[in-house]
């Protein structure tokens, strides 16, 4: 069985070598030694038709990746859905004022809320990750999307430039291969 | 979870409804900015939404901030 070991890497390297590796591996092992590392791995590879078992020794985790979903049985199940994914890259909307633009974003969350129709994924990048961190004025209303299902990623490059990484407040920490991912899978993207 | 009874404030401009906001934060009221809902106006415009029993305190507190606002409707959201 393949090992990968990706101790010591940063991200997204331990992704990077876990997705080399499964493109000739149904059954491979991913080494590494820091929390979000597994999570980043496990996320990935749930989401490409895995089996995840972790298991940890010492500082070390192990990964166990089983494929349990055949390659091709994805994208044909993506066809019978409207996936739309929605693209936040600012804490504001638009340019211009950025008082007024602060005012639309939070206007536009809300009606995203209240809105039929929701997005799959709402994606927080640059300063958009403002808006998922503690003290956000759009807390309540990302939470209650949260609750109704939709995925909200929050770009960890991003909060830890802005030293926010121990303040999200509402979705999870994701890194650029889970938004490609995220914005590949989509049949429609709503760039903000 | 049982019915809320909001107070919608509307205003002429979106400067006031940001006046208005920081005036009442500032004073401790539990208020939100919002869309204008469509029921209330065909603008596209901006209100900021407090407790329907603040009213009263929320009229107090923009006059006395000096804050002009076009009227305040009562919303009900069924939850």
């Amino acid at each position: 069985m393949k090992v990968v070991d990706a101790r010591g890497q940063a991200c997204p390297q331990p992704v990077i070598l876990a997705r080399q590796a499964m493109a000739d591996s149904n059954e491979l092992t991913v080494i590494v030694d820091n929390e979000t590392a597994e999570m980043n791995v496990s996320r990935m590879a749930e989401k490409a038709g895995y089996r995840v078992a972790s298991q940890r020794k010492d500082q070390d985790i192990f990964i166990h990746l089983t494929r349990v979903v055949e390659a091709q049985a994805k994208p044909l199940q993506a066809c019978a859905t409207d996936e739309w994914v929605v693209l936040v890259t600012s804490e504001v909307l638009g340019r211009g004022s950025d008082e007024l633009g602060a005012v639309l974003v939070r206007g536009f969350l809300h009606a995203l809320d209240e809105a039929e129709s929701r997005p799959a994924s709402l994606i927080f990048m640059n300063s958009g990750v403002r808006l998922v961190v503690q003290g956000s004025k759009v807390l309540d209303d990302l939470r209650s999307l949260s609750e109704k299902g939709v995925e909200i990623l929050a770009c960890g490059t991003c909060l830890d430039f802005y030293a926010l990484k121990g303040r999200l407040a509402v979705g999870q920490v994701s890194n650029m291969y889970s938004i490609v991912e995220a914005l590949s899978r989509a049949d429609r993207v709503l760039s903000l | 979870m049982p019915d809320t009874d909001y107070a919608v404030v509307l205003f002429h401009s979106t400067q006031a409804a940001i006046k208005a906001e920081r005036v009442l934060l500032r004073q401790g009221f539990s208020v939100k900015m919002i869309p204008t809902p469509r029921q209330l106006s065909s603008s596209c415009g901006t209100a900021v939404r407090c407790l329907w029993e603040d009213e009263g305190s929320v009229r107090a507190a923009l006059k006395a901030g000096g804050v002009e606002w076009e009227g305040i409707h009562r919303l009900t959201v069924r939850r």
